[in-house]
């Protein structure tokens, strides 16, 4: 067998394979595990009088949510709403839709809007088991509403940064 | 490029590959958000009793409410563009035993967007005010009778019956 010689080139080759390869082996950077699920996913404000019902409050909404691979990130869960409620060309601001949310902290009360994802509930670090809050969604009654079935979405987003 | 080039180029993509990045992870779920607005009316008047004093007709020829203007508050949910009424129907004319004075010579100026004067009638509903989509409105309605020294003396009474209609 003839003897081995490394040139330039191979050397340059095998620095090359032996860093990427060195990349394989190290460890991953793990990524945050984010879980969330809300319940139930829809919500239905009913007509009400609005000189006897000023406030038309939605059933509530559980959020569950855990957060791992997070030790020392902060977290947060906002609302954003995808437009203001609609039935035809009608429609009715969804800023006057507010929420309280229970426990607090981390959860907070907010008014839904349909530009800023506003927070719902904020922390810190892990969430090692999943948790829940409640939040209740309250539609300003009024008689200026025209009559029709509105909707819109609202999306919820956890988020580790 | 060479075999060697190529192995280097494409273990180096892998190895990016599997190695996670550290952007922000996040998570998202909907909710749908519905809202019901069924059509509704609401009427509330100030007062449900009018009143006329009697008065001599050459100084009073006619004698306005003793209860004066009445507030009354109209309330509906409609659809967007659809018109709400608010009608008056007389029962019958003022009677007291066998007289008579005609539901015709009561009549009503009125204030408030929509408001509008008219005159009592017994066979066919009069428009006391009309507006088009949702809303609360406020206006008032001062009744008047037009006196005469024909009627008969007596204690005259009717009825008349507010509908306010938001289809």
């Amino acid at each position: 067998m003839p003897p081995m010689s490394i040139t330039g080139y191979n050397a340059l080759v095998l620095a090359g394979f032996v860093s990427a390869l060195s990349l394989m082996l190290a460890p991953a950077a793990t990524a945050q595990t984010l879980t969330l699920t809300i319940a139930p996913s829809t919500i239905t404000f009913i007509s009400a009088d609005p000189d006897t019902t000023p406030s038309i409050a939605a059933p509530s909404i559980t959020v569950s949510y855990r957060v791992r691979n997070n030790a020392s990130g902060s977290w947060q869960i906002s609302l954003l709403a995808s437009g203001d409620l609609t039935a035809g060309s009608a429609t009715i601001p969804i800023t006057n839709v507010t929420w309280t949310a229970s426990p607090t902290p981390p959860f907070q009360a907010g008014t839904l809007s349909r530009t800023l994802a506003l927070a719902l509930a904020s922390g810190t670090g892990n969430v090692q088991n999943t948790t829940t809050g409640t939040v209740v969604f309250r539609l300003a009654n009024s008689w200026t509403y025209n009559v029709g079935n509105y909707s819109t979405s609202v999306v919820f987003t956890l988020t580790a940064p | 490029m060479t075999p060697a080039r190529v192995l280097v180029l494409v273990t180096a993509i892998v190895a990016l590959a599997t190695t996670q990045g550290l952007g922000a992870a996040t998570a998202t779920s909907n909710v749908t958000v519905s809202v019901t607005v069924a059509a509704t009316a609401k009427l509330a008047l100030s007062s449900s009793t009018v009143t006329f004093a009697n008065a001599d007709p050459d100084t009073s020829p006619s004698i306005t409410a003793t209860e004066g203007a009445i507030t009354i508050t109209a309330k509906g949910k409609t659809s967007t563009g659809a018109s709400i009424a608010l009608t008056i129907l007389a029962a019958d004319d003022l009677k007291s035993g066998t007289d008579t004075i005609a539901i015709a010579n009561v009549t009503w100026t009125a204030s408030g967007t929509g408001f509008a004067a008219g005159t009592m009638n017994k066979t066919t509903a009069q428009t006391v005010g009309s507006w088009t989509s949702s809303g609360s409105r406020t206006g008032t309605q001062s009744y008047a009778l037009a006196n005469s020294w024909n009627y008969p003396t007596g204690s005259y009474t009717s009825t008349a019956t507010y509908t306010l209609t938001a289809p």
